[in-house]
C-alpha cells in the first residue's frame, strides 16, 4: 500500500514535467514526418547556379524549379529497361496523386547522355510517358554542376551497340520543393504507393513549417 | 549381348545421358517493352526453363528485325544502375532463368520500321551444344 503511495506521488510530479517538456518541443516546428523510404534534407539544400535546356528548347536553371513541387530521375535514351521502367513508375506516383485529388509534382527527365540526346530526342522520349513530363539536357559542364549537388554520379561505361557506349547512373529520384532547393531523395527500390505517400508528408510537413 | 538389344541399350543410354535436347528447354513469356518513339535502343524479356538433366548454356538471341540483339544485365550496386554484357546464362537442371525488368534482358536497337504494341517478333535463342529454339515476342507495354 505504501509502495504504490509512494509511485503514484512521484508519477504525479513527473508526468506534468514530461507533459510540459513534450509541449516545448513541440511547439517549435512540427515533428518532421515520418517516412517509409525517402530521405529528407534537414534544412533543405539551396543549389548553386546551372544553366541547362529543357526539351522545347528553352533555358532551365534553378529559377525553372521555383513555384513547385518536382521530382526528378537521371537517365538516357539508350537506356531501355532502368529508365522507362523508372518514368513508367512515377507516372503511377502522378496517378495515384490524381486520384486523391491533389496537386501534381512535375517530373523531369534529366538527361546525362548530352552528346546523344538532344531536346527533340528528348521530346519524343518523354511526351510518350505523360505531356507534362520535361526532358533537360544541356552541355556536360553544365550538368554537373546540377549533379555534384545532389550526389547524382553518372559516367561512361564500355558496351552498347558497335562503337556506342552505355552510361553508368545513380538510379535515385530527387525531391525539390517550391522554392527550388533539394528537399529529398527517393532511393531504390522505387515503389510508387510509397513515395506518393512520403512525398505527401514530405509536402505538408514543409507547408506546416512556414 | 545380342546386337539390337546392344545398339537399343546405346541410344539409351545417348538418350538420357547426352546434351540437353532443345525439347528439354521451354521459354515463356517473352515479350518486348514498347518504346517511346524514336528510342534507340529496345528490351525485350522471358523466361527460360531447363527440364533436361544436364546443364544447359544460353550463347545468344538472334532475330529478323534486329540487326543484333544483346544479352545484358542490369546491376544497380550503391545506389548506381550499371548494364553489362553477358557472353552466355547458364541454366542447371530444373532451373528457369529469367529476363524481367531491372534484371537480365534482351537489348536491340530500335529497327527503322517501329515497333508497336500488338506486333509480334521472332527470336531464335541459341545453345551451346548447337540447338537452338525459336520464340514469337509479343510488343507491348509493362
Ligand atoms: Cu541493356
Amino acid at each position: 500500500m505504501m509502495k504504490i503511495n509512494v509511485t503514484t506521488r512521484v508519477a504525479r510530479r513527473i508526468i506534468p514535467v514530461l507533459a510540459a517538456l513534450w509541449l516545448l518541443a513541440s511547439c517549435g516546428a512540427p515533428q518532421p514526418p515520418q517516412l517509409e523510404g525517402a530521405t529528407l534534407l534537414q534544412p533543405d539544400r539551396r543549389l548553386a547556379e546551372f544553366s541547362l535546356v529543357d526539351h522545347h528548347g528553352e533555358a532551365f536553371t534553378q529559377d525553372a524549379l521555383k513555384g513547385h513541387w518536382s521530382l526528378a530521375f537521371f537517365g538516357y535514351t539508350h537506356c531501355p529497361d532502368v529508365c522507362p521502367n523508372a518514368l513508367g513508375m512515377l507516372k503511377r506516383v502522378q496517378s495515384l496523386l490524381e486520384a486523391r485529388g491533389e496537386p501534381l509534382p512535375r517530373v523531369l527527365f534529366v538527361s546525362v547522355d548530352p552528346e546523344r540526346d538532344t531536346p527533340q530526342t528528348l521530346a519524343a522520349y518523354v511526351g510518350y510517358f505523360h505531356p507534362s513530363f520535361v526532358g533537360i539536357t544541356g552541355q556536360d559542364a553544365q550538368l554537373q554542376r546540377l549533379t555534384r549537388q545532389l550526389g547524382i554520379l553518372y559516367g561512361r561505361a564500355p558496351g552498347g551497340e558497335g562503337d556506342g557506349y552505355l552510361v553508368d547512373h545513380s538510379a535515385a529520384i530527387i525531391l525539390f520543393n517550391p522554392e527550388g532547393h533539394y528537399q529529398a531523395l527517393f532511393n531504390v527500390p522505387h515503389d510508387p504507393q510509397r513515395i506518393a505517400r512520403d512525398f505527401l508528408a514530405i509536402r505538408d510537413w514543409y507547408e506546416a513549417s512556414r | 549381348m545380342k546386337q539390337p538389344l546392344r545398339h537399343f541399350l546405346l541410344l539409351l543410354c545417348l538418350a538420357l545421358a547426352g546434351p540437353v535436347a532443345a525439347a528439354d528447354i521451354e521459354i515463356h513469356d517473352a515479350w518486348i517493352r514498347e518504346a517511346p518513339p524514336g528510342a534507340p535502343m529496345l528490351a525485350g524479356y522471358l523466361c527460360v526453363l531447363n527440364r533436361g538433366q544436364t546443364p544447359a548454356t544460353l550463347t545468344g538471341v538472334t532475330s529478323p528485325r534486329f540487326a543484333h540483339v544483346m544479352m545484358h544485365r542490369t546491376e544497380t550496386r550503391d545506389g548506381v544502375a550499371r548494364m553489362r554484357h553477358l557472353a552466355e546464362v547458364t541454366l542447371d537442371p530444373g532451373r528457369q532463368e529469367c529476363f524481367a525488368p531491372g534484371g537480365m534482358h534482351l537489348m536491340m536497337p530500335a529497327p527503322e520500321q517501329p515497333l508497336r504494341a500488338g506486333d509480334q517478333v521472332e527470336l531464335t535463342l541459341h545453345f551451346a551444344d548447337g540447338d537452338s529454339r525459336r520464340v514469337v515476342a509479343a510488343v507491348r507495354t509493362p
